[in-house]
């Protein structure tokens, strides 16, 4: 249990596709927002979030691909998400996520 | 905190202080056997609340309307209408503070009554009255929603226009005495993009302000769930199904 301490280390997932007007932006304007939404993720791994990958899971699920970071605290993890969606990545993809905190010793057993 | 969407004439961002956090859940029942779920469970959840309150917790949205409301802890009762059994909405301090209450919730018996879908985010807008509503309701509706594929296609005069549309039918809701507790934003951790929670008078209320809704093609842009309850006291709903004495023999 962590409920004492600031700011725990933060699980935060992240599933995604692309919404259907994604398939008609131009080449030069996907790659454009690309750009903005790795400057956004370079800013989060230079404040401590640390991502252990995007993996491909569209054979099991209605999303794509699922990221897996951690933040350093919660916060943190919906400052990375806002800037997500300030640089309008939530336009064109359709997403849901979950946050966690580590489990100490399992669940309540 | 930015909103994802400006201001309205019905809505305003929260103002003031630090933004608060949000729990959202519904909670299907699971104490299917005697031993699963006992009165022991009961009072260590109602302890964990006490804590939780003592925090700074909110664990009745009757205290977003009214800071002098009684704050005892409830929730909606839904199983009358719904797979899940209850529903409801507490705030706490911060998303850190929301997370490790609800495991804390989880780990003193929570768990062990409830199959439970916890909502974490953040309110973003302030509360609103309705009209002449300034009381108790005894009834709450919940509404989870996100924007659909065409909104997120949609020009930013689109969405403007589409935004006064609905405030149209927010204000019907307003003449139908609802109170708006704001708006809670739940992306940072969840599919569903925002939830709406409405003190209403019962049941009908909500169908008759939800086809006001309708007039105005709130859906278009929008997916939704709607969730509606009687708001009793957490103490009864998490109350166990099963007397503790026959537990011994399982």
């Amino acid at each position: 249990m962590s409920e004492h301490t600031t700011s725990p280390t933060c699980a935060w997932i992240h599933y995604a596709r692309p919404r259907p007007h994604w398939y008609l932006v131009a080449e030069a304007d996907k790659a454009a927002l690309k750009a903005d939404w790795a400057k956004v993720e370079d800013k989060a791994r230079a404040a401590g979030a640390v991502c252990t990958g995007t993996y491909h899971i569209r054979g099991q699920h209605d999303f794509e691909t699922v990221s897996v970071w951690t933040f350093p605290g919660s916060q943190a993890a919906y400052e990375h998400w806002q800037a997500l969606v300030e640089a309008r990545y939530s336009e064109f993809f359709a997403f849901t996520n979950n946050i966690g905190l580590e489990v100490a010793g399992g669940s309540d057993g | 905190m930015s909103a994802l969407t400006g201001d309205t004439d019905v809505f305003t961002a929260e103002r003031g202080g630090d933004a608060r956090a949000c729990i959202v859940f519904t909670g299907t029942r699971q104490d299917v056997l005697p031993g699963i779920y006992t009165e022991t469970h009961r009072q260590a959840i109602l302890e964990v609340l006490k804590e939780l309150e003592n925090e700074g917790w909110l664990l009745n949205q009757r205290c977003v309307f009214d800071p002098y409301a009684d704050a005892t802890p409830m929730a909606l009762d839904t199983g009358f209408t719904h797979d899940h059994d209850i529903a409801g909405v507490f705030e706490a301090p911060s998303l850190d503070a929301a997370v490790a209450g609800t495991v804390r919730l989880e780990q003193a018996g929570w768990s062990r009554a409830f199959r439970t879908e916890w909502m974490i985010g953040l309110r973003e807008f302030a509360p609103v009255f309705g009209k002449g509503a300034h009381e108790d309701h005894g009834w709450a509706f919940m509404a989870l929603w996100e924007w659909n594929d065409q909104w997120c296609e949609a020009t930013r005069e689109e969405r403007d226009e589409y935004d006064l549309e609905c405030d149209i039918a927010f204000k019907g809701d307003l003449d139908h005495e609802v109170n708006i507790s704001g708006r809670m934003r739940l992306d940072i951790a969840h599919g569903w993009h925002h939830l709406g929670y409405w003190e209403i008078a019962g049941p009908d209320v909500a169908d008759s302000a939800i086809r006001g809704h309708e007039t105005v093609a709130d859906f278009k842009f929008t997916t939704s769930r709607h969730i509606v309850g009687r708001v009793l006291p957490l103490s009864s709903l998490i109350a166990p199904k099963h007397d503790d004495r026959k537990a011994a023999n399982v």
